[in-house]
């Protein structure tokens, strides 16, 4: 065999695979979005541009752009800052830290559908424990799951716990990679804790920390449908409805199959901005694929 | 020469099928999960004993949406079932669908099927356009549960239970007992936020969802449900939650039933399909269970209630001995016997006239109360428009809307008025857009 | 003598702080399990007392036979691990292929590869690639549920990545040796990649394990849906939310992937960061 079609025939499976399940049903997308599907399929109705029309007009759709805008940075933005502060305390160089840092990680293994039935246990208004434990301390017993924003808050705090392990592995490793002699120059120069976090930690960490916004994002985005799903159904009132909530619903409940594969576009198009975005600031960071 | 061969073969091939008269197998995908699973394949099994000739294979498919959702799957790869359960909001989506058989065709051919022993609440339901599309089968309504031992301890007759709205948030406040800190301890009554209560609560005021007839005269084309009786629902349902007297449990079924079983609610609205679970939970946790009609806004005359659940639909196969089969198997469904025992045995109604009456005879009614008053309630209901229920395409949607905007409400988002008018724009939009299709 | 003090006391700061941290992220596990031995009358209590007061084991045997979890679980099983052998050996030749050889159109097929990351087909395009599914007749079928997997470019990026690690003087000596290609991939490239193979493993396993969009929609049968697929239905058989009962079978679906995650984190660890990080 000549060594020259070797790497095709070793990409092959993979190009196979990508291009029937990934690169065609994406093209499927464009052609079907363009049309209106009656549930069993016996009716259809070429329509042009109608459903991306009507998506543009739609303030439902409007709200729910805004709610997974909100759940995506609120996450993203708060779940980074506890997974670096607890990846600063794992770097620690104290006894028994490789226990400590084993259990740590365990939400890396554990899926949004059950970091959502946790959660909604904890919660629960007759049985769960945050719920007594806000009636002692606060003297209220909010009604998580059920009301706005706390539902919101809710989906939030699961998907920021089920979070932690991943993104604590990938900041104590870049932690760890940090040459030693960084911090002894700037303890000669005299500089504090702080200081060496924010002049040398932080920017030091920043090719990962970029990693993990990108893949933060792509998870809160998708991933978090089934934590909504268990938790909340997207409600209350739609509150917590996002992107891929949505789409869901309008593909296999309501069945708006034309309607449903626009949607599919818009979520195209915002992921196009992020592979944009990727490739125009991470240059350094795709080792870290 | 061709024709004599022809002739011949043809002869044989009858000859061959006559003596080998294999069995007629029929699928039949089915909703109902738990125990209800063994309980389907009981009946099934007791209707291939006696018709050995047809074969019946049940197969659980999941939730009503998943069961719906495998449909749409199989009629595409061209391998239906003959028979699927489908949900009542999916009555019309189901008659578009260009693969039914209305059961209406069968009984035509058959006499020995007398369509006035159907409950008529029940056939009134999947009657659409003067033909009875689909066989009920689970049917149920709501009711509102309630605690007779917390009534008696705020001082309410166990027996003289609300009939009005006025009377029941009356009695709700009596029932809501906060501790010295002002927290609510116990709530006066719970629901959960399920739209099906609303379509209920426009029924007892004998008011319309949709227009043409709700949808029954011809295809409907708008929402009314923005209307006084519309809103009445949403400020009575609002009012009672915003005053801390009911505790909004949320989407779904589970919660609030959580919330009255632990006695943290002295109410609940929930469906009759939950009786028999819930003398089960008052005799676990020792209080006396009480079962009382929806309430109604005095000075509006008196509608009824809508007869929930799902029916069973024929699938057109192009197969006559499998359709004959099929139908053998629906009409047997709605035999006194196999009624008795699906609605024994999971707390749906019978949906045949004679299967209440040998309840009733056999002393089943005077053992559980409970029972009659669900039965009762839907027997007294009149049969309108308006109670028949509404038939409109996208109502999964419509339904999912109006819960929406009740959620908008309670987030203090909108008020009644705007959230229930949102919801009609929203409703008549996907009606519009589904009604595109066939026309 | 007084330096000596004050980093004992730091080291005991930063060990109680160790365990409050600790302790918070694990306790909706530890509550979980608290709550799996409760009694059906025990899980309403009020106030709630953490502790159940014998093992009640019987939340484990309704939450089995509930939702069918023994054929949940072995479907779960059987999609994590043809995902993962899929995943995890397609993954190997692709990144060979990027890593070790010169051909045309490398850059492109890379960059095309590279592309999928941000186009999860089985979230985004539901509905078309579903439609896929109908038409292979692939719906309520493992196929559908492993297939659309096989294929991934985080794999091919860190087998990559590791390859080039690999001093190009050993695949010239190999070939002088008369090893192929395949050769020298199979016989010294896999072995001396051991851990971070391990490691992609692992992440392929748990990714598949914890899929749950895609098993919702392609699967309709009770003997073809997927442990996580029987928490959504556990809650709602589950009539009136007896937590005990839910959190039995939560635990359960979370067990194999938590186990696993224990078991092999230090390969996983220094697998797969090691990899990405360093060079």
């Amino acid at each position: 065999m000549s060594r020259k079609i070797i790497p095709y025939i070793l990409l092959l499976p993979t190009f196979i695979i990508i291009t029937f399940f990934i690169y065609y049903p994406a093209a499927m997308t464009f052609k079907l979005s363009a049309y209106r599907v009656s549930p069993f399929g016996n009716r259809i109705m070429f329509i042009g541009l109608k459903n991306f029309k009507f998506l543009f007009t739609s303030q439902e759709y409007a709200h729910v752009l805004y709610t997974t805008l909100i759940f995506v940075s609120v996450t993203v933005g708060v779940g980074l800052v506890i997974s670096l502060l607890i990846a600063l305390l794992l770097n620690e160089k104290v006894p028994g830290i490789g226990i400590f840092r084993t259990l740590v990680f365990a939400p890396y293994a554990i899926s949004p559908a059950v970091a959502g039935t946790l959660w909604a246990f904890l919660l629960s208004p007759a049985a769960g424990y945050v719920s007594y434990l806000f009636l002692i301390l606060f003297g209220t017993q909010p009604q998580w799951l059920t009301s706005f924003p706390l539902a919101l808050v809710s989906i939030m705090i699961a998907t920021i716990w089920k979070n932690l392990g991943f993104n604590i592995i990938f900041f104590l490793a870049g932690i760890q990679s940090i040459p030693k002699s960084y911090y002894e120059a700037a303890t000669i120069d005299g500089a504090g804790a702080a200081k060496k976090l924010f002049n040398i930690t932080i920017p030091l960490i920043s090719p990962v920390t970029f990693y993990l916004v990108i893949m933060n994002i792509i998870f809160t985005t998708f991933s978090v449908f089934g934590t909504i799903d268990i938790m909340t159904q997207g409600g209350p009132g739609g509150t917590t409805t996002t992107l891929i909530y949505k789409l869901y619903r309008d593909g296999f409940v309501n069945y708006r199959t034309g309607f449903a594969s626009a949607e599919s576009i818009i979520l195209l198009a915002i992921m196009a901005v992020f592979t944009y975005l990727y490739f125009k600031f991470a240059q350094r960071a795709v080792h870290y694929q | 020469m061709w024709r004599k061969l022809m002739v011949l073969s043809m002869i044989l091939i009858f000859l061959v099928s006559f003596i080998f008269a294999a069995p007629v197998t029929i699928r039949f995908w089915h909703a109902m999960s738990g125990s209800r699973i063994k309980l389907i394949q009981n009946l099934a099994n007791e209707f291939m004993k006696t018709h050995p000739n047809i074969i019946v294979k049940v197969q659980y498919t999941g939730s009503y949406n998943d069961t719906l959702n495998k449909t749409i799957a199989a009629v595409k790869a061209g391998n239906p079932p003959d028979i699927v359960q489908v949900y009542d909001i999916g009555t019309q989506m189901m008659i578009d669908s260009g693969i039914i058989i209305p059961v209406q065709d069968m009984i035509a051919k058959d006499k020995t099927f007398d369509i006035n022993t159907l409950v008529p609440q029940a056939r009134g339901y999947y009657t659409v356009g003067g033909r009875l599309y689909s066989m009920p089968f689970n049917s149920s309504n709501p009711v509102i549960f309630y605690n007779k031992t917390l009534f008696k301890k705020a001082g309410l007759d166990p027996n003289d239970p609300p009939t009005t709205w006025s009377e029941f948030i009356a009695d709700a406040k009596k029932l809501t007992v906060k501790d010295s800190k002002g927290n609510t301890i116990q709530y006066g009554f719970t629901s959960g936020l399920i739209g099906w209560f609303f379509e209920q609560y426009m029924a007892v005021q004998d008011a319309p969802m949709f227009n043409n007839d709700n949808g029954r005269a011809k295809r409907a084309t708008k929402a009314v449900f923005d209307s006084p009786a519309g809103l009445r629902i949403f400020n009575f349902w609002n009012d009672m939650v915003q005053s801390g007297i009911m505790l909004n449990a949320g989407p779904g079924w589970s919660n609030p039933r959580q919330i009255f079983m632990s006695q943290k609610a002295a109410m609940l609205l929930t469906s009759t399909s939950d009786v028999e679970m819930m003398l089960k939970a008052a005799k676990d946790n020792h209080f006396e269970l009480g079962v009382m009609f929806l309430p109604h806004p005095s000075g509006v005359p008196y509608g009824g209630v809508i007869i929930g659940g799902a029916s069973l639909w024929m699938i057109n196969t192009h197969n006559v001995q499998k359709e004959k089969a099929a139908w053998e198997f629906l009409k047997w469904l709605a035999g006194v016997k196999p009624q008795i025992e699906w609605s024994t045995g999971t707390g749906y109604f019978p949906i045949n006239k004679n299967a209440i009456q040998k309840l009733l005879y056999e002393g089943y009614y005077a053992k559980y109360p409970q029972y009659l008053v669900t039965i009762l309630q839907l027997l007294m209901s009149n049969v309108t428009p308006s109670t028949r229920g509404g038939v409109v395409g996208p109502f999964p949607k419509v339904r999912a809307t109006i819960e929406n905007a009740l959620g908008k409400v309670f987030n203090h988002e909108m008020t009644t008025a705007q959230a229930l008018k949102w919801a009609q724009d929203q409703a008549n939009q996907a009606i519009e857009e589904y009604n595109s299709l066939y026309q | 003598m007084k330096r000596r003090q004050r980093k004992i006391l730091r080291t005991i700061i930063v060990e109680i702080a160790l365990i409050i941290v600790t302790f918070v992220i694990l306790m909706p596990i530890f509550l979980a399990l608290t709550m799996s031995f409760k009694t059906p009358g025990e899980v309403f209590t009020y106030p709630p007392k953490i502790f159940p007061s014998k093992f009640y084991f019987e939340n484990y045997i309704k939450a089995f036979q509930s939702v069918n979890m023994g054929r949940l679980m072995l479907n779960s099983t059987i999609m994590a691990l043809v995902i993962m052998l899929g995943k995890t050996i397609f993954g190997i030749f692709s990144g060979y292929a990027f890593s070790n050889f010169k051909f045309k159109g490398s850059s492109l097929l890379f960059a095309i590869l590279f592309i999928t990351l941000f186009m999860p087909a089985e979230m985004i395009m539901i509905v078309p690639l579903f439609q896929v599914m109908k038409s292979l007749h692939w719906i309520n079928t493992y196929w559908a549920l492993t297939v659309p997997f096989l294929a991934s470019a985080t794999t091919t990026f860190l087998m990559r990545q590791h390859f080039m690690t690999v001093p190009k003087e050993l695949e010239d000596a190999a070939r002088i040796d008369g090893a192929g290609p395949f050769g020298f991939l199979f016989k010294i490239l896999v072995p001396l990649s051991k851990s971070t193979i391990g490691g992609v493993a692992v992440i392929n396993f748990v990714y598949a394990w914890n899929l749950y969009l895609w098993p919702l929609i392609v699967t309709n049968s009770d003997n073809m849906k997927t442990a996580q697929i029987g928490l959504r239905m556990l809650m709602n058989v589950e009539s009136a939310n007896d937590w005990g009962v839910i959190m039995a079978g939560t635990l359960m679906i979370l067990a194999p992937t938590l186990l696993l995650f224990f078991a092999v984190q230090k390969l996983f660890v220094q697998g797969i960061i090691t990899t990405g990080l360093k060079e």
